[in-house]
């Protein structure tokens, strides 16, 4: 099966990615790349770029400069913008240059915060992979670095939302209803990765009785809690009606909820759902509920493992896309999979921005608000 | 474990002398990992008998993502554990990314973990052209660095080089200068030449070899000296050299 894109777009780059999730936590990040990167990312990616500062550089990389490995002026003019705008951290994110070149980004990191005595580290982005690779060791770097050390103390009832970033999820106010979800249930939001939060609420996230993981962005942030503060993770998007069954996933500790509710072995008439795999398995398991119709999930992105219910399944190119979806009859997945759709189905729009970008923002579903 | 990168000049000897030290660790009772980074793949030739092996490069491009360990691992002569990791054909593509590749692919199928070498030696190709042929001397890999020349102006050119970039990656927690090998041409003032090039680095000529013609005797057979002459003069400058490098690496004796 071929693996090119004629009809759809791709998903949001592992860079873009980085830059959304560290966007709101007063750090600096540079991409290390002629230009290309930061024009996609603020142009289709950022939805808060004209309203919301933040330290996204682009280090405007030039050809004598990646032939001659001309690392010295990268770190140079790191090193001058950050002396005047002091950010908390720098984090540095490779495209496909430099990722040819071979540029070691770690020690790189190691001797920026060395001179200026910032935190520095390295996401080894490259630009072939998605949104959710970039964001997940993004926030990951945070969680080994950010987050202070274990008090031991713990506030009952109390979450940190992993793997929120508007590539998902929107703008603020659309996660604000699934804090308001969650507050309903019995249990208040301590911090939020990464945006609507103050920078500072991390340095609280280990006093949470349970993380969160909403997307799949979060996963490797809630590995590093887990193991360095002991907090137990629950998988899952308080969407709707459905988080009442996340609240009680969190109450039992009970990792990944949604693969034990999802229907099995029924072929009666089907949903599919087309997207990142913890919110679209989440909706899933909450249309299942509501309405007693089977739904399939599809997930056109590349870190699915253990998060699809059986039955569901990582679909790889348009044409895997385009086959998977010849016997769908409802379909729901954003405007611009429809081309690919078959002609009879019945399509349901519910844009998604780390695939259509802006394209759609008025009409961008409340996720906690569906079912 | 301990990590060693060997650099020098193309045709000093590098592949020859790493093989011999390899043998001559794991005669030691040392389990040594001998990974060759350079595109022609012919660091291990001698230790697997001239057999032809896989290399990671190759291997990667034909599974990609279903690449397996064994799919590019040979244990060769002595037990020592032969990986090559390849390149392009000559004039296509990146060797120095096609190197960065490779120890990566190693890396992420568990090549340390499952080996569980006591010493690892890559055998580096010529000097450090690109930040690919950098990749052996990353935090992470070599803890330290060797290099080999003999009196010829263009190896100790070679390796003043080697040694200056070196010295420039300190900040970055790289792999520190662990000395020179001298690997003897019979060049006028080569001992006066190559003390000169140490002095420059502040680093020192931890090994001599002898110029031997049973070394391009095994290398006909297909064998390190080692094997093809055990009882040789030859053989014992090669132990004695691995007896140098651990003492510069402050390696204790295998249990």
């Amino acid at each position: 099966m071929r693996q090119s894109y004629r009809i759809i777009p791709i998903y949001t780059a592992d860079v873009s990615g980085v830059c959304s999730a560290l966007y709101e936590l007063g750090g600096m990040t540079v991409m290390h790349d002629p230009s290309g990167c930061n024009s996609t990312y603020n142009t289709h990616d950022e939805i808060r770029w004209y309203d919301q500062d933040s330290l996204i550089y682009i280090s405007g990389l030039t050809e004598i400069d990646a032939i001659m490995g001309n690392d010295q002026k990268f770190l140079d003019d790191i090193k001058e913008a950050a002396r005047e705008l002091h950010p908390k951290f720098i984090a540095l994110a490779g495209s496909p240059i430099p990722y040819m070149n071979g540029t070691d980004f770690p020690a790189l990191a190691q001797v920026l915060e060395e001179e200026t005595g910032i935190p520095a580290f390295a996401v080894p982005t490259n630009g072939m992979h998605d949104y959710v690779y970039g964001a997940g060791i993004a926030l990951e770097e945070i969680a080994k670095r950010f987050t202070g050390e274990k008090t031991g103390r713990i506030q009952a009832r109390t979450v940190n939302l992993l793997g929120v970033t508007p590539l998902d999820f929107g703008p603020v106010s659309h996660v604000e209803v699934l804090k308001e979800n969650l507050k309903a249930c019995g249990w208040k939001v301590l911090s939020t990765w990464a945006m609507g939060d103050e920078p500072d609420a991390f340095l609280q996230a280990g006093e949470a009785e349970v993380n969160l993981v909403v997307s799949s962005v979060g996963l490797r942030a809630a590995k590093v809690l887990e193991e360095k503060f002991g907090t137990p993770y629950v998988v899952g998007t308080p969407i709707g009606s459905y988080t009442e069954r996340i609240a009680k996933a969190l109450e039992e500790k009970e990792q990944i909820s949604y693969r034990k509710d999802r229907m099995q072995g029924r072929k009666d008439r089907k949903v599919t759902l087309i997207g990142e795999p913890v919110i679209m398995e989440s909706l899933a398991a909450g249309i299942e509920e509501k309405y007693d119709c089977r739904v399939e999930v599809l997930c056109p992105l590349e870190e699915t493992d253990g998060l699809l219910a059986d039955g569901d399944r990582w679909v790889h190119g348009e044409e895997e896309m385009e086959e998977a979806l010849k016997a769908a009859e409802i379909i729901v997945a954003d405007p611009l999979y429809k081309p690919i759709c078959p002609k009879n189905c019945e399509f349901y729009e519910l844009p998604h921005i780390a695939f259509s970008g802006r394209i759609y923002l008025k009409k961008l579903p409340v996720l906690g608000k569906l079912v | 474990m301990k990590k060693i990168a060997v650099y020098g000049k193309g045709g000093i000897g590098k592949s020859t002398t790493v093989s011999n030290l390899a043998v001559a660790l794991a005669e030691k009772g040392y389990k040594v990992m001998q990974i060759g980074c350079d595109p022609k793949a012919d660091s291990t030739i001698q230790l697997r008998h001239g057999k032809e092996i896989p290399t990671v490069l190759e291997m990667f491009q034909q599974k990609k993502q279903n690449l397996k360990l064994e799919d590019m691992v040979t244990v060769g002569y002595a037990g020592v554990v032969c990986v090559e990791a390849g390149g392009p054909t000559p004039g296509l593509g990146c060797a120095g990314r096609g190197i960065i590749t490779a120890l990566e692919k190693l890396e992420e199928t568990g090549a340390y973990e499952t080996y569980q070498p006591d010493i690892v030696l890559y055998d580096v190709l010529g000097d450090v052209v690109c930040g690919g042929f950098s990749m052996p001397m990353r935090k992470g890999y070599a803890d330290q660095v060797f290099i080999i020349t003999s009196g010829e102006n263009m190896a100790i050119h070679a390796g003043a080089n080697i040694a200056m970039a070196v010295e420039n990656f300190k900040n970055r927690g790289y792999a520190s200068l662990g000395g020179i090998i001298l690997n003897k041409r019979e060049v006028p003032r080569e001992e006066e030449k190559v003390q000169e090039l140490a002095g420059d680095f502040h680093t020192q000529i931890i090994g001599r070899l002898d110029r031997s013609e049973l070394v391009m005797e095994a290398e006909e057979a297909g064998k390190v000296l080692l094997e093809y002459a055990p009882d040789s003069q030859m053989a014992e400058e090669y132990r004695k050299l691995a007896d140098q490098i651990l003492a510069v690496c402050g390696e204790e004796k295998p249990c």
